[in-house]
């Protein structure tokens, strides 16, 4: 399974990151997951949130869940971006884009790569107020 | 040690050195922590604890120069 994963304080490029897809002409399903920051923090109005990464942890973790990933579902490739610093509300935190043969196995990698990032990858959010 | 996120605030340091007896487990490196950074006491239960970039569990016995992280649960996304 090819991986590519990107953490960096640059604003997440879809169009450019679309752009650069490669897929195997046997795959036939692209999920594409964008993660953006909400105006609001439980009931508190933010204008931002600023994520703080153990960098270093978090490429160690995402590899272990890629390779967790592999051994579970038919996937060509995942492609993952974290945003880091401060990211202003309306803009993605996080882009996944997973390419299998089928749309479920697409669709339940992505969800489970998601679901575990959120339990094990050291990355924090502090909600900066409005 | 390092502090990530909020528990370096509740440290008052990114990172600190502290000596314990050999074969000490996490468990006990904990211990000393809370002595030391007493703000780190209240989160006690919700620690999540590493040793260089892995995580490992209270049991976990430590050797000299071991690199530690102590931290919240995290958050990305």
């Amino acid at each position: 399974m090819k991986t590519e994963l990107t953490i960096s304080t640059e604003p997440i490029d879809e169009a450019a990151l679309a752009k650069r897809r490669a897929m195997d002409d046997g795959m036939g399903a692209v999920v594409c997951f964008l993660g953006v920051v909400r105006e609001s923090e439980g009931d508190d109005a933010i204008t931002a949130i600023d994520y703080e990464a153990f960098e270093p942890m978090a490429r160690r973790q995402f590899e272990l869940l890629f390779d967790e990933l592999s051994q579970s579902w038919p996937v060509e490739s995942v492609r993952l971006v974290h945003r880091i610093g401060i990211v202003p509300v309306n803009e993605p935190s996080l882009w996944v884009e997973v390419v299998a043969p089928h749309r479920a196995e697409a669709f339940d990698a992505c969800q489970f790569l998601i679901d575990e990032m959120k339990q094990k990858v050291p990355i924090w959010k502090k909600p900066l107020p409005a | 040690m390092k502090f990530w996120s909020y528990f370096r605030d509740h440290a008052g340091c990114p990172e600190t050195v502290i000596e314990i007896e050999n074969g000490a487990t996490l468990a006990k490196l904990h211990e000393a922590v809370c002595e030391q950074f007493p703000k780190l006491c209240g989160s006690k239960n919700s620690t999540l604890k590493a040793v260089g970039l892995e995580y490992e569990d209270d049991e976990f016995i430590l050797s000299d120069g071991d690199e530690v992280s102590f931290f919240p649960p995290v958050q990305g996304g």
